[in-house]
């Protein structure tokens, strides 16, 4: 299931670097201080909770059910 | 009024007269486009439902859960581009300019600025239905010769906004012409006294 993993990896490593553009666009290019920051706990927040999420599923999924399923 | 807001290279004594963004409409618009995939999500959770009364039991239910929770995680981020791309395009005016802020993606930004004394023409249109009902529009600012052609687009209430530029323009201008007068007068005094 190595192979998942990496493939996972990825998917996160993108989600994370286009998080970490909106994140630098927020509080380095801000014009109202205040919006700036309110917004960037939310989706901090929120982007935290949505990603543990993600991987407790990820982890719930039985990878080798459904890939031996499927003739993998 | 305008305390909390800071903008690239403001002056120190510069006032800000109007902050525009686009109208809350075009911001709508887009968020359609997240609404509307937050909604296929569920349509699609609640079809597998109704088709296989079994699903949640089944091996691929915790795999739908994944692969729903991961669009989730996207559209999270979508959202918060799209948010951007209406938040970081605006338009200042202040005592002294017009400073327009364009942010297109992530790696384009465009800060131009253009002084109220070289503006000639400022031109207000309402183009459409929608435009009319919820009263926003473009501006057009029309500077000398082949300088910079300002566009204001689909921001709140156009007419008071040129009105507004018009007549900070004016003013200016008058100063700017007071100032040259007293400039001129003040050498002429100085040439004609022996």
């Amino acid at each position: 299931m190595s192979l998942i993993f990496f493939f996972y990896l990825f998917i996160i490593l993108i989600y994370l670097a286009i998080g970490a553009a909106i994140i630098f666009h927020m509080l380095y290019y801000r014009i109202n201080r205040h919006v700036a920051t309110i917004m960037f706990f939310i989706y901090v927040i929120g982007g935290i909770l949505l990603l543990t999420l993600n991987y407790s599923f990820y982890r719930a999924v039985n990878w080798y059910g459904v890939f031996s399923g499927t003739g993998f | 009024m305008f305390e909390e807001i800071k903008f690239p290279g403001q002056h120190e004594n510069e006032k800000i007269i109007l902050f525009l963004r686009r109208h809350w409409f075009i911001f709508l618009m887009r968020i359609l486009l997240i609404l509307i995939s937050i909604v296929a999500l569920v349509v699609i959770y609640v079809f597998f439902n109704s088709v296989n009364s079994n699903f949640r039991e089944s091996a691929y239910y915790n795999l739908f859960l994944f692969g729903e929770s991961l669009a989730t995680l996207f559209i999270w981020n979508f959202f918060f581009i799209l948010w951007l791309d209406y938040y970081l395009d605006a338009w200042i005016v202040t005592n002294e300019r017009v400073i327009n802020i364009e942010q297109r993606g992530f790696f384009t930004r465009k800060i131009s600025e253009l002084k109220l004394t070289k503006i000639q023409d400022v031109t207000s249109e309402i183009i459409g239905v929608i435009p009319t009902l919820f009263n926003y529009g473009n501006i057009h600012v029309q500077t000398a010769g082949e300088q910079e052609h300002f566009v204001f687009l689909q921001i709140p209430d156009p007419n008071y906004v040129k009105s507004v530029i018009v007549e900070l323009q004016e003013k200016e201008r008058l100063s700017e012409e007071k100032e040259l007068g007293e400039i001129i007068r003040g050498n002429n005094k100085s040439g004609l006294s022996p």
